[in-house]
């Protein structure tokens, strides 16, 4: 067990910080030196943290009307086909009763982008306007939506995947849209706003709530 | 605050500052303030990871040189490695979509394992590496957009979609690349940045102390 300390106070109050690629712990006077172990740039928190997580936030909200307005996709069989876009392929395959990866299709490409860009959107405004919310509910929050953002990337795949395999001239063919270029970015641009938001940042904010009387080790 | 900064941790996700404490292997150190896993001890990671690294670079090879699917529609037919899924894109155009699948399907992958056999074989045989700091940062930088458990999603979903408009045959190439997730899954399980970080500072230490 580690020793319950008087009050929960972080590294920076206490004159310390901890090195973001190997955790190891340096005085806080240190702040812009170089690892002496791993040769990072040491910062106590993540340098320019809120302002690139806004902005690629930002960028990705204005990109997901077009990634969901373009057709992604253009199937052609015997001259006749139309593009379709991600929500009507979406439709297509519930349509077809292909109900579970229909719905996989869905969570992916269009519950999953809509959560994070809410998820980010609710952490940074936390962070920017200092609101008082429940601050291990966040973390958590922030962990889900950093786990499961890279799977959106999965329709960008299947689309790579269809076109190389559906090429057989007149009798069907499958070509890639400018949809799909937007869809990409979207997920890029979520992923980077996730990686560049400093988690401590959340806390410097909080009110210091009273220790809690959780476990403070769990076993595996 | 009491103790030098050897006895004293601090949380990477809420940088609460906490006195160290000795674990047992299979106890993790969790964060009593945001619960995040401080640091644990992985039995034989190095060893392990040398060994999966090793799988993985094999596996590597049948799973881009072999086809993953093919597909056949009256008489003609059409099969696919995971390469062409990036070049087929290219041709039509789509070249920043072509380039992201090509990194994160192929070229992100083949790195990881690069750079953890070049790792795990350091430590293991204990050779002061010199590139070691920056493969650990490469690494740890490249976590995450690594994306083949999602590319096999894909394949899948790409087999429900055609196969009532045609005939589909599973390659070997499908086979080697679940097999190769299964190896880079566990390899990140075993990859533990914390123990790692402090071997290569033995590492470094033992290197000073015999010149």
């Amino acid at each position: 067990m580690s020793n319950q300390l008087p009050r929960f106070k972080s590294a920076r109050e206490s004159g310390y910080l901890l090195c973001i690629d190997c955790e190891k712990l340096h005085p806080l006077s240190l702040e812009g030196e170089h690892c002496d172990r791993c040769g990072a740039r040491l910062h106590s928190r993540v340098p320019n943290s809120m302002n690139l997580s806004w902005a690629s936030l930002i960028a990705a909200v204005l990109l997901f009307l077009p990634a969901n307005l373009l057709p992604i996709m253009t199937f052609k069989s015997f001259g006749q086909g139309e593009p379709s876009t991600i929500l009507s392929g979406i439709i297509h395959l519930l349509d077809q009763d292909m109900l579970l990866i229909g719905l996989i299709v869905l969570i992916a490409s269009i519950v999953v982008p809509v959560l994070k860009i809410i998820a980010m959107t609710i952490l940074l405004c936390t962070v920017q306007f200092r609101l008082q919310t429940n601050l291990r509910q966040k973390t958590l929050m922030f962990r889900i939506v950093e786990w499961i953002g890279r799977w959106s990337m999965l329709d960008v795949f299947v689309i790579g995947i269809l076109v190389a395999l559906v090429q057989l001239g007149n009798i069907a063919h499958i070509e890639g849209n400018d949809g799909a270029t937007a869809f990409a970015v979207v997920v890029l641009l979520t992923m980077f706003s996730a990686i560049v938001f400093d988690t401590r940042l959340i806390w410097d904010n909080g009110v210091t709530d009273s220790p809690a009387n959780d476990d403070q080790k769990d076993t595996q | 605050m009491h103790g030098t900064p050897e006895q004293l941790i601090a949380c990477h996700e809420c940088d609460l500052l906490m006195e160290r404490v000795s674990n047992h292997p299979n106890e993790d150190v969790i964060c009593p303030r945001c619960h995040a896993r401080i640091y644990y001890t992985t039995v034989n990671s190095i060893e392990r990871l040398l060994a999966l690294s090793i799988a993985g670079l094999i596996l590597f090879i049948p799973a881009n040189i072999f086809p993953i699917l093919s597909l056949q529609v009256f008489g003609q037919s059409q099969s696919e490695i995971i390469f062409q899924s990036a070049l087929s894109l290219f041709d039509g155009g789509l070249v920043l979509v072509a380039l992201l699948i090509l990194l994160f399907a192929i070229v992100v992958p083949l790195f990881q394992l690069v750079i953890l056999f070049y790792i795990s074989f350091s430590l293991h045989y204990h050779r002061t590496g010199r590139l070691l700091r920056q493969a650990m940062h490469g690494y740890q930088h490249l976590r995450g957009w690594g994306m083949l458990e999602i590319f096999l999603l894909g394949v899948l979903i790409s087999i429900i979609k055609l196969k009532d408009i045609a005939d589909l045959d599973i390659g070997l190439g499908l086979y080697s690349l679940a097999a190769l997730i299964v190896v880079t899954t566990l390899s990140s399980v075993f990859f533990n940045p914390h123990q790692i970080w402090h071997e290569i500072d033995l590492n470094r230490q033992k290197a000073r102390t015999n010149e």
